[in-house]
């Protein structure tokens, strides 16, 4: 153990994993031309990788795959509405000291470039007028925005963070594909690629030095925070919502940066500024890091129909009160035209040559460019200019001329006599191949990289010391940021010597201590409440179906029981929606089944647990990694309608539920947001507690009602302990709804409700307590007052009215009263 | 084409907005002020809102356009804006002295423009978010468009088949159909005509733009009466080269824009100039009801203002 701690493992013969790996030529592959220290590296993570299972590389990369999907790394593909789970594979690309710093000095160029270049157009427009770039351009981006000329970011600073993707040629050198100025996405990813990679090959990426991360990103939130007004300033990352491609990478990236995440309908402005609606009211935005489009960001400057916007946001920025991450209007410079532009516009602002030169770009709206299009057309590639399907190019698809058969070589010449603007050729890209795991054995593929450059607190560039590959077999790596049967991998920089390392967490200045952990937007608040009731209204139907099959310890179990307890417990879940009424006369175990994979009626356990992960996927930037995973699975099948079946698949269940109160219990700090999520367990909970009991326990009830009832919530052992005798009615009211040691029981759950909501932030004025508390008041001083005895239909349908009262009251004074914006209607009296 | 007399006209807009419910908050774009163009002067402007509206904003841009953005956050159920201007419109045909350019060559000028501004062709050249590009309706115009045409013989030719071969109906679209449906149904009101009339011309690398005005309500004695009477109208400005410049083309009524026409706006299609658009929270349906009086005040000779 001392000796593997001292360093000697890097004296162990590895050297064999890519023994066999074999290229045609040795300089298009990063690994074969590679200097000797940086093939060292390679050499040692591909036999690191070997070594870490005795059975090969294959279950390494399945760990790997299941590392990424314990992440919460899923994705989207464009038109597909189910996430994938994210193909990462775990042989990182290593690129030393030397290149590395090649490729930081030309990505630094570019986005200094690209910043003048923005500047200029939404500045004086000097460029144009000079005639250095055709008006037509920046008229034709369609991520131009017109209105935005004039209004300056706070420091000048149009650009805080950018993607550019490059390739490498095959004879090494490095060029310029793509620069992603809207979202640099990608980026979230590029972290949980590193988290996975690391996960899974233990101390390996240390061991050859790899640069970390995480300085990189605690310089972007400091970037960010530098253009903020306020010295301590509020950050949110603005989403387009749950249902967006990218959304678990948004999620993520703001569970890792500290950034609420937030949609439209979170926000309001007022007099100039932007406010989160927050369960302690409105709290005021300093900073937005956007993942919505300029376009749909405010329905009033922009698009008028959009609803995931938030209205008069542009007076919030335009005042200078509002940091946006990019500036609106700065993805002008994404259109491909450009390109043809950039070497040009590098001598007129910074009188040198492109560092990193792009692709080698004809913009077919000049006449001597479309000429050299017209005659070379067979060895370039067209593209549309402005990313817009434009004739000849289907779907907007770039298209090697060479591949064009007679009638599409007539269809773009047409298109192209018409609207040559429309249109640019490229060189054809020649991509450098990696080593790639493919199945156990590592095989070259061609790769294409992204890289992430974002301002520090300073203003000055930063490039993140890794990024985001992607690689295929085959086809076009230019286009989105994975396709099908693509797959990512970590890139590393490897140095000779370790360099000092920063984590988010450790650098800069410490700042004051701080007990609780940012805002709770009403929104989240909504969420966290409403998953977790349905979680516990589910969690009761599925302990409601196992009784009526019985698990219980009564030897008899459920067949055993009378008849009449059954049609009680039927009689329940016809009432909460889990069967339809003309159901309960089936057999028990086909109407268990049905119950559990009811999915019509509200209250079927399978619409339950979906309503459930609905909501839940709204909260993936407030949980931890480990109950995301949980609580995002679905339930657990139910194979066949045995019995057996059902019983294996509630117990099944019942761990689920278990496991995500269990970790809600354990890992979540007692912050309003747990709050919220108790809250709604603990409502929902005593509700069922006053129905069930109401049900199973009115006058002349049978031991055997009482057996059921003491079965549903978990208190058979605790009954049995104290009392010798079989289930009496007064003793089992006292358990269930009195004593307050129980925690399935009635009194234990008011308790906490009360505790949850003393916690509550107080938005009132004065002294008084706010309004949910003083009914709830009322509530705990009715149950307090009965007796085992006394208790009957009438106080026990009190409470559970008061109860969801309280529910609605909660709703008004905590949770947005949702206030959509609805557009107005055109006038429509035209000629 | 002879020159017809310059006019005086008082121009009042009336929109009157219902809500089924109380609405809490609305801001509203109104772009009913007429922009500075050339071929008339506007003498007075009123602006009327009820009720008051807590601010009202006035702005210009980012096309040829007025904004005054209101907004309202006292609770009311209905709104009505009242928009009253005097006008003189002096808007002579084009210049028959002056050449007009070919298609190839008003498409080669329109990239040698070296400006971005609001009256420049380069914003009028592509695809906005209604006048989508629409290949087909440029084969249908591609006889029209040949590039050897002199544009303005070219636009006219486009109106012309636009105006015939299109069917005024205006319970055929609605504010909200897209130019390629209305295309294909060859049916339509001045908006639909006016799209396609654009995405035909920028099909071909011609800078168009979209106009909303007024037309004149009373037709002249000896001419028939005009479609567009007592309604906001639309029609196209097409850009004709650097000497003519911008010249107005209606295919609703297949005349040029002259001293009939009250421009308000123009833009690159519809959505840029719509006279009013919003949003609101709190009410749950909403109602529009819009009545336009065009009086036309003198008639005098040109440029012999009175």
């Amino acid at each position: 153990m001392a000796g593997a701690l001292s360093g000697m493992i890097t004296e162990r013969a590895d050297d064999d994993a890519l023994a066999g790996y074999a290229v045609p030529d040795p300089a298009a592959d990063l690994f074969a031309a590679a200097p000797a220290p940086v093939t060292a590296a390679w050499r040692r993570m591909a036999g690191g990788l070997t070594e870490l299972d005795p059975e090969g590389l294959a279950p390494v990369h399945e760990r790997l795959l299941r590392e990424a999907l314990d992440l919460g790394m899923t994705f989207r593909l464009p038109g597909e509405s189910d996430e994938r789970p994210w193909p990462v594979s775990p042989m990182p690309l290593l690129i030393g000291t030397e290149e590395w710093a090649g490729l930081t000095a030309g990505l630094i160029q570019r986005a200094t470039l690209l910043e003048q270049v923005i500047a200029d157009i939404y500045g004086p427009q000097q460029l144009v007028a000079d005639g250095h770039l055709p008006a037509a351009v920046v008229a034709g981006s369609p991520h131009f925005a017109r209105k935005m000329r004039g209004v300056s970011p706070p420091k000048g600073r149009y650009l805080q963070v950018l993607a550019i993707d490059l390739a490498r040629g095959p004879g090494g050198k490095w060029r310029v594909l793509a620069d992603r100025v809207r979202l640099p996405s990608g980026i979230g990813y590029a972290l949980e690629n590193r988290l996975a990679v690391s996960r899974t090959t233990g101390s390996l990426l240390s061991e050859i030095n790899v640069r970390r991360l995480a300085g990189f990103f605690a310089e972007l939130r400091a970037g960010i925070a530098a253009s903020c007004s306020r010295d301590t300033p509020r950050i949110a990352l603005l989403t387009p919502g749950p249902y967006n491609q990218s959304y678990p990478e948004q999620a993520h990236l703001a569970r890792y940066l500290g950034f609420p995440l937030v949609e439209g309908r979170d926000l309001a402005v007022s007099r100039g500024r932007l406010y989160v609606r927050t369960i302690a009211g409105l709290k005021r935005v300093d900073g937005i890091w956007r993942w919505i489009g300029t376009d749909m960001l405010d329905p009033l400057a922009f698009n008028a129909g959009s609803q995931i916007g938030v209205p008069d946001i542009f007076d919030a920025w335009s005042s200078g009160e509002l940091a946006v991450a990019n500036w609106p209007g700065a993805g002008v410079v994404e259109a491909r035209a450009f390109s043809a532009f950039m070497p040009r516009l590098a001598e007129v602002f910074l009188g040198d040559k492109l560092l990193l030169p792009n692709l080698a770009t004809w913009w077919c709206g000049q006449e001597r460019e479309l000429g050299i299009v017209r005659d070379r057309l067979d060895e370039l590639v067209v593209s549309p200019a402005f990313g817009v399907e434009v004739a000849g190019l289907e779907g907007g698809r770039t298209r090697p001329g060479a591949s064009l058969d007679a009638a599409e070589r007539a269809a773009l010449a047409e298109g192209m006599a018409r609207r040559p603007i429309d249109y640019v050729g490229q060189e054809v890209v020649h991509l450098s191949t990696t080593p790639a795991l493919i199945g156990d054995r590592f095989e070259p593929r061609p790769f294409t990289l992204r890289a992430f450059v974002a301002r520090g607190a300073d203003g000055e560039w930063v490039v993140m010391p890794g990024g985001f590959a992607r690689l295929s077999a085959r086809g076009d790596l230019r286009t989105s940021l994975i396709g099908e049967g693509d797959f990512s991998a970590d890139v590393c920089v490897v140095d000779e010597v370790p360099v000092e390392q920063l984590s988010l967490l450790g650098s800069g200045q410490v700042p004051p201590v701080r007990r609780t952990g940012g805002m709770l937007a009403s929104q989240a608040a909504d969420n966290l409440f409403w998953f977790s009731r349905y979680n516990e209204r589910a969690e009761i139907t599925v302990r409601i179906i196992r009784s009526l099959l019985g698990s219980s310890i009564e030897v008899d179990g459920g067949s055993g029981r009378g008849e009449g307890s059954r049609r009680l417990l039927v009689d329940l879940l016809v009432r909460f929606g889990a069967i339809p009424p003309q159901a309960a006369g089936l057999r028990l175990t086909k109407l268990c089944a049905g119950a559990y994979r009811e999915r019509e009626l509200s209250g079927g356990v399978a619409a339950l647990v979906s309503a459930a992960r609905a909501i839940g996927r709204n909260l993936r930037d407030r949980v931890s990694a480990d109950f995301w995973r949980v609580a995002s699975r679905p339930k657990p099948r139910l194979d066949g309608e045995s019995a057996q079946a059902i019983l294996t698949a509630t117990d099944a269940a019942i761990d689920r539920f278990s496991a995500l109160s269990g970790l809600s219990a354990e890992n979540m700090g007692r912050s309003p947001a747990w709050r919220f999520y108790d809250l709604g367990r603990r409502i929902e909970r005593a509700t069922m507690i006053c129905r069930i009991t109401r049900q199973m326990a009115a006058e002349g009830c049978t031991p055997d009602d009482l057996g059921l009832l003491l079965d549903l919530f978990d208190s058979q052992i605790t009954y049995r302990s104290r009392y010798l005798v079989g289930p009496v009615r007064s003793l089992v009211l006292d358990l269930l709804v009195l004593d307050p040691a129980n925690p399935r029981g009635l009194a234990f759950q008011l308790d906490r409700i009360d505790e949850n909501l003393a916690d509550l932030p107080h938005l009132g004025e004065g002294d008084l307590p706010e309004p949910p508390i003083r009914q709830f008041n009322a509530t705990l001083a009715r149950l307090r007052s009965l007796e085992a005895d006394g208790i009957d239909d009438r106080q026990l349908q009190d409470i559970e009215t008061r109860l969801l009262a309280l529910s609605d009251m909660i709703s008004q004074r905590y949770f947005l009263q949702y206030e959509r914006a609805d557009p107005t209607m055109q006038d429509a009296l035209l000629a | 084409m002879t020159a017809s007399p310059a006019v005086r006209y008082r121009v009042k807009h009336v929109t009157e907005v219902r809500y089924d419910a109380l609405v809490k908050l609305a801001r509203f774009n109104l772009r009913l002020k007429p922009a500075p163009w050339s071929g008339q002067t506007l003498l007075d402007y009123r602006l009327d809102v009820s009720p008051a509206p807590k601010t009202i904003i006035e702005e210009s841009g980012p096309f040829v356009v007025n904004v005054s953005r209101l907004s309202l956050d006292k609770p009311t159920a209905q709104l009505v804006v009242t928009s009253e201007f005097t006008v003189d419109v002096d808007r002579p045909p084009p210049d028959p002295g002056t050449a007009a350019p070919t298609v190839a060559e008003v498409r080669r000028d329109a990239l040698k423009a070296r400006g971005l501004s609001a009256a420049e062709p380069a914003p009028y050249l592509f695809a906005s978010p209604i006048a989508a590009m629409a290949p087909e309706i440029g084969d249908w115009a591609s006889s029209h468009l040949a590039t050897d045409n002199d544009i303005v013989s070219a636009a006219l030719a486009l109106m012309k088949a636009v105006h015939s071969e299109f069917t005024y109906d205006s319970t055929a679209t609605s504010v909200k159909t897209p130019p390629l449906e209305a295309f294909r149904q060859r049916h339509g009101v001045c908006q639909d005509f006016t799209h396609v009339m654009i995405i035909a011309l920028r099909q071909f690398g011609v800078p168009a733009g979209y106009v909303s005005g007024y037309l004149r309500t009373i037709p002249p004695q000896g001419r028939p009466s005009l479609v567009g009477a007592d309604a906001t109208h639309a029609w196209v400005n097409v850009w004709c080269g650097t000497e003519l410049g911008w010249i107005g083309f209606d295919p609703t009524n297949a005349m040029l824009a002259g001293n009939d026409h009250i421009f308000t706006a123009m833009g690159r299609d519809f959505a840029d100039v719509s006279p009013v658009d919003g949003v609101f929270i709190g009410g749950r349906g909403q109602r529009m009801k819009v009545a336009v009086e065009v009086t036309p005040l003198t008639v005098f000779a040109p440029n012999e203002a009175p």
